[in-house]
């Protein structure tokens, strides 16, 4: 193992001193990297332990082949360094343990990696191309990664230079106001800043850990990776550096943000270690109230706008909501078979009642009377066409005058023959609607009493004949019966009575009542 | 006269004389004096009617016409001559048209309205000029003409006011203008062929537009 060791490390040393131009040419260099190449793939021979190669067999084999070999060998490689990356951020302590594992390992390796560190290698074309893709596959999601880590890293550099330093320490600072606020307030804070710090750590580790494989497995290293060179002698230099400083990206940011909220929290209570339960609910209240404010000050969501055109909602984000239309139309009938049956029902009970919505012709309106539709006379006519003119000629002129032609006569006899029959039929309602004739005569007229008119069926008496009311008492203003006069008013008819009485008889003189009782009979005889 | 038919726009006009109203011409005057005459030729068929209603013809021609009428046995013709006093020229035709009327067929009481209306004419036509027609075709149409018992010539007379006189193949109409036409078409369409009910329904709206 030593020996292949070293002939690998050889081979990769003299790769790297090799002038790029000359693996483009054929050239005696192929062996080398073939060398090379086999040293690497032993060294990956144990994580993968599937390979159905024990070594990368080059011999004889040309670029194609060897790349199959390679593949093979990688393909299985990658998709286990994702399990593990994800176990990694689901569990960061096990970075931890792992994470020494690596350090120690690569530790190791690094010391010798650090001469090969940061020069770049040609190799033969195709072997060239070989390996780039490989550690591009095996790269593929860590090269995301890293470069996020490169910016965060950047930008937590520049912030870190106004503020930290040898003494002070941010992360340091954060910590501690975690530790005090988890006290104050309950774990609830702690956790969740520990659960994304760890998390974020836990990338980073990984992160960490993946390029130190990277450095202990390829060494090889392009112009286009030519950051990282930077980075990883950093990372060499200070070591632990990145597992305190795992979050470095956006954790600033929040790290910020919480040194004041922390700074603010811990002024607010002082001393005080375990809150009221009063004081809990206020606080979980004004958290409250944060949110709510912190809602009502960002922008609304689309659906909260009002009058949204399309353009200003992202799209097919209708489809998602459920909008309410108003639908004038009545939707159609859903025909089901309760439907049909019910509908049958009512017709077979229509025919049994034999009750049809007919259309029913409009009754015309009525006409005015029928024109007299003359009769066509098939006789000879009796009169001459010289009559004939003279009467028509009459009637133009004295309609009056003119002789009643023979449908007038008809009329006439209808006519008479009509009053007839409606006398008739008014004796039969003893005449009660019939006003009687006008016959301009006296007649004296009895105030009948009405029942007796309806009891007995006298043929022609009609009730026109009773009095009229006005006829029997035609009084004015307000009367009032004998027992509904007050005793002014009583008062005051006597004396009207009176005062009538005694204006009549002054008229008239009053009778003495005859004497009966005589007191000289002779002056009786005498005046006889 | 002259000098009135002379007329100056600005110039004092003469007063014009009076019109004078002149009464009308007597037909005696109106030939100068000379009598006129006419002639109503009478056909042999009518001979033996004429005899009969000889007085009826003469009395309304003489008296109220106030035209002198006489027949001459020997040609075998009604003479007409107006008299001095004969007050108006027509009288003489119209007497003659009543004769005429009388010689064609027509009863007297018909046709002596023509002498009390102007307005009134006698129209003649034959059934050939209508359609040709032959033997029995003729005599079916002559017959679809009277109908039966002559009731639908009496209808067509009835119904339009006017007098109809078939002879033979001769149709003659009496009456008022339009009436003349009405009548003349509903001939025309029996002889034509068309059945008597159909002309009866159309007289019957015709009628009707007439009596309005």
């Amino acid at each position: 193992m030593a020996t292949i060791r070293e002939s690998g490390l050889e081979a990769l040393k003299e790769l790297k001193t090799t002038e790029p131009p000359v693996f483009l040419a054929p050239s005696p260099i192929s062996e080398v990297v073939r060398v090379a190449l086999q040293y690497l793939f032993t060294k990956l021979k144990p994580f993968n332990p599937k390979s159905p190669f024990d070594e990368l067999l080059v011999d004889g084999f040309d670029a194609e082949q060897i790349w199959q070999q390679l593949d093979m060998q990688s393909q299985p490689l990658l998709s286990s360094l994702r399990q593990e990356v994800k176990r990694f951020a689901k569990n960061p302590e096990e970075i931890r343990n792992l994470g020494n594992l690596a350090l120690k390992v690569s530790n190791g390796d690094d010391l010798d990696g650090m001469d090969m560190g940061g020069f770049d290698s040609d190799d033969d074309d195709d072997d060239l191309e070989a390996n780039e893709s490989e550690e591009e596959e095996e790269e593929s999601e860590e090269e995301e990664e890293e470069q996020k880590e490169e910016a965060e890293e950047k930008e937590e550099e520049e912030v870190n230079d106004g503020i930290e330093d040898k003494f002070f320490k941010i992360k340091d600072l954060e910590e501690f106001l975690e530790e005090g606020e988890a006290e104050e307030y309950g774990t609830d804070r702690k956790n969740k800043k520990g659960v994304s710090k760890g998390k974020k750590q836990n990338l980073s580790d990984d992160e960490e850990k993946d390029e130190d494989d990277e450095d202990e497995e390829e060494d090889e290293e392009f112009g286009a990776f030519a950051d990282d060179d930077n980075e990883e002698a950093e990372k060499l230099g200070k070591a632990r550096y990145a597992d305190f400083f795992g979050g470095k990206k956006s954790e600033t940011k929040m790290t910020l943000k919480d040194v004041i909220e922390d700074e603010d929290a811990g002024n607010g209570n002082h001393g005080i270690e375990k809150l009221s339960t009063h004081e809990k609910e206020q606080l979980k209240l004004q958290s409250k109230i944060e949110q709510m404010e912190k809602a009502n000050l960002d922008p609304k969501h689309w659906t909260m706008q009002g009058e949204i055109t399309a353009t200003k909602r992202p799209t097919n984000s209708a489809l998602e909501v459920d909008l309410d239309f108003e639908h004038n139309a009545r939707p159609a009938p859903v025909i089901t078979e309760e439907v049909t049956a019910s509908l049958e029902d009512l017709i077979k009970s229509r025919i049994i009642e034999a009750r049809f919505d007919d259309v029913q012709r409009a009754p015309s309106l009525p006409t005015n009377s029928k024109r007299e539709v003359k009769e066509l006379d098939d006789n000879k006519s009796k009169k001459g066409l010289a009559a004939v003119y003279e009467d028509e000629y009459v009637q133009k002129a004295n309609p009056a005058f003119a002789p009643a032609t023979f449908s007038d006569e008809l009329k006439k006899e209808a006519s008479v023959l009509f009053k007839k029959l409606c006398l008739k039929l008014d004796a039969l309602s003893h005449f009660h609607f019939t006003p009687k004739p006008v016959i301009e005569e006296m007649s004296i007229q009895t105030n009948v009493p009405a029942i007796a008119m309806e009891e007995v069926a006298p043929v022609a008496v009609s009730d026109a004949a009773m009095l009229a009311p006005e006829e029997i008492f035609s009084g004015k203003g307000n009367i009032k019966d004998e027992s509904e006069l007050t005793q002014d008013e009583r008062k005051r008819r006597r004396a009207k009575k009176k005062r009538k009485f005694k204006a009549e008889s002054a008229n008239q003189p009053v009778k003495k009542a005859r004497d009966t009782t005589t007191e000289n009979p002779k002056t009786v005889s005498e005046e006889r | 006269m002259a000098e009135s038919t002379q007329m100056e726009v600005e110039s004092v006009e003469p007063p014009l004389p009076i019109k004078p109203t002149f009464k009308p011409l007597k037909a005696h005057e109106m030939s100068d004096g000379k009598v006129q005459f006419r002639k109503v030729a009478v056909p042999p068929n009518r001979y033996t009617p004429l005899k009969k209603a000889w007085l009826d013809i003469y009395t309304p021609v003489y008296d109220q016409m106030k035209v002198d009428i006489r027949m001459n046995l020997k040609s075998r013709k009604v003479e007409l001559k107006t008299r001095a006093d004969t007050p108006d020229v027509s009288n003489l035709q119209k007497s003659a048209d009543f004769v005429h009327a009388f010689m064609l067929g027509f009863d007297i009481p018909d046709a002596i309205s023509l002498l009390r209306m102007d307005e009134l004419y006698v129209e003649s036509f034959e059934i050939k000029d209508v359609k040709t027609l032959r033997g029995e075709h003729l005599s079916r149409a002559i017959g679809r003409l009277s109908g039966k018992g002559g009731k639908t010539k009496f209808a067509i007379e009835n119904s339009t006011k006017t007098r109809i006189v078939i002879a033979d193949t001769r149709i003659h109409i009496l009456g008022a203008f339009t009436s003349i036409k009405v009548a003349r078409s509903s001939l025309c369409s029996l002889i034509m062929g068309s059945p008597a009910g159909k002309v009866y329904s159309k007289l019957r709206s015709v009628t009707a537009r007439l009596a309005e």
